[in-house]
Formats: C-alpha cells, structure tokens, sequence
C-alpha cells in the first residue's frame, strides 16, 4: 500500500515540485498544507504516514507546527525542506522532533532518500 | 536615518568577500533549481542612496518584478531580489521547464515560482553570511510585487520605516549556456541603522 504523505510548504510552486517528485515515485500525496497551521489540522484529519515541513510559513511556522504534532502525536514522521540550512535551525528543529532535514534546493534523490529512511526507521 | 559608516579599503574588501562568497552560494542554488549551469557576475558591489537604485535598475516606469525578504537577528533590514519583465518571464520558463519565450505574463504559479527563487536566494545569501562570520539571521515570508519600479520602491520605503540612508547594492548578472536565456537581477540589502556595522564589525574580525 503506497505511503502517505502530507506536503506543508507556503509556496505553491514548491508544493507542485514535492508533490510531482513523490506522486512520480509510488508516494500518495493525501494533502497540502500552506501554513503551519493548516499542516496541523490537516494531520490530524488525515494521519499521513510522513509530512514534509516548510520552516518559513505564515500564520504558524513549521517548528511550531512539528512540536503541535509531536505533542498529539509523537509517533509523528516529519522531515523539515527548508531554504534556512543553518546549524542552529537543524538543530531547533531535530530536537522539536523532526527526523531529518533538507536545504532547497535539494535533488529529487536527497528528498527521496530523506524520505525512506524516515518511512523505514518506523514509529 | 543614521548616517552609514566611512567606506575604508578594508569595508570594501569585506564588501566584496561578502558579495562573492553570498551571491556565489546563491547562485549555486538557482543554478540547482534551474538544473543549468550558471555563471554570475557581481559588477558592481557598493553603498548608494536608496533613490540612485531606481537608476540601476532602469527608472522608475520599468516593470519589474520584486522579490523581498524580511531579515531579523543579527542583521536585521530587508533584502529585495529585482527582475526586469523579460528576465522574470525567462526565470519563470526556466523553473518550469517551458520552452523559453513561453511565459508572457505572469500567474500564480509562475509569481509562486519567482517567490521561491527569491526565498532559496536569500536563504544561501544568509547562510553565507553565517559561515563567514557567525552572524545569525532569520529570514521571513517572501513578498512579491510585479509592477513599476518607482511604485515597488516607494512602498518599500514607506514599509522599512527607519532605515540606513545607503543601501548595500549588490548588482548581479546572471549568465546561462543560451544567451537568449541570460537573466538580469539587482540584489539590494536595506538595513536598520547600526545593523550594517554589526556586519562590518563581525567580518572585520572574521577578516584579521
């Protein structure tokens, strides 16, 4: 059964590129959040099996929106895609829960491989 | 409005590592995002007031589109990527795979698009400052105009509220494999009084 897969990201444009590069290789893509805020109500109607996870969003950024998941769910599967790569950030964000994190612009091959891991490490 | 620092050899030194080390880790993004070579060319890297960037960039009638960004941390201030239309029109043919020359004007997704680049630009803009430097800045929500220059600018003055007189200006050619694809952007950095100086401050010690 296909994995599923929430996309939280403000910028349609960004939403689209994911989107294509997952649906492309067997993911189903159950949502599309633009703001953190979205992503969290979204998760908790759908319960995808990942969600990637814009930084800069407005109404609620994305660390918030993985510390609202994680705390209602911490079995919770995110990884970040953020244009902001710096240390301090990918560290905010592992210890909020997150499992692993990309700088944009990534390769197709860097999301999908974030991507499996963080489906294959489990709950 | 503060006056800006003097301009010693030595702040134009940390200018210049600033502009190529920033645009260079920029560019190198685009360059991915595109999936094409790109080469740059950062002619011009100096302070000018506000109003003389109207000039650069090609009067205040031209219709550009204009990417910015809100800084805050170390540096706070704002950064604006700008495109002349045919050079916007090209970036959105490039992200999109299209045919150049298809794009004639601009929809949501292509000003989503531009958006992006402007967001992915100024995050490796900051990450190399941060590198070089140590300095931590945050950068916000992307904001987008596509209308006459003078009419962008004006509003982004009004918006910066407080700001140094001289905005750091950071002019970039881009240049791809066709030259029928090349793309002409302006990079523009306004700062809040004294934030320029913890920049020069921080690089002056990175540099010793």
């Amino acid at each position: 059964m296909a994995k599923r897969i929430l996309i939280a990201d403000d910028a349609a444009f960004m939403r689209m590129m994911i989107k294509n590069i997952l649906v492309k290789n067997g993911y189903d893509v159950v949502g599309e959040a633009e703001n953190g805020k979205q992503a969290v109500g979204m998760y908790m109607d759908s319960k995808p099996d990942l969600v990637t996870m814009d930084i800069t969003m407005p109404e609620m950024d994305g660390l918030e929106a993985v510390k609202a998941i994680r705390s209602s769910d911490p079995g919770a599967t995110i990884i970040m895609c953020s244009a902001m790569g710096q240390q301090a950030m990918v560290m905010d964000a592992i210890q909020a829960g997150a499992k692993d994190f990309i700088v944009k612009p990534f390769q197709q091959e860097r999301l999908l491989q974030a991507v499996e891991r963080a489906l294959s490490r489990g709950k | 409005m503060n006056k800006t620092p003097e301009l010693s050899s030595t702040h134009l030194d940390a200018l210049r590592e600033i502009s190529n080390i920033g645009m260079g880790n920029a560019i190198t993004s685009l360059a991915q995002m595109l999936n094409r070579r790109i080469n740059m060319s950062v002619p011009l890297a100096t302070f000018l007031p506000f109003e003389e960037t109207v000039q650069l960039i090609g009067g205040a009638e031209e219709q550009v589109s204009c990417v910015s960004v809100s800084l805050s941390g170390d540096v706070p201030g704002t950064v604006m990527f700008f495109f002349n239309s045919q050079s916007t029109f090209r970036l959105v043919d490039l992200l999109m795979g299209l045919d150049l020359g298809t794009t004639t004007e601009l929809d949501e997704m292509g000003e989503s698009a531009v958006k992006e680049v402007g967001n992915v630009l100024t995050g490796s803009f900051i990450g190399a400052i941060y590198s070089l430097t140590s300095l931590s800045i945050k950068s916000a929500v992307p904001m987008f105009a596509y209308d006459m220059l003078g009419a962008i600018l004006t509003s982004l003055v009004v918006a910066s509220g407080r700001a140094e007189e001289q905005v750091l200006v950071l002019e970039t050619k881009l240049f791809q494999e066709q030259a029928e694809a090349n793309i002409n952007g302006h990079f523009f950095m306004l700062t809040e009084p004294g934030s320029i100086q913890n920049l020069f401050d921080a690089l002056g010690i990175a540099m010793s």
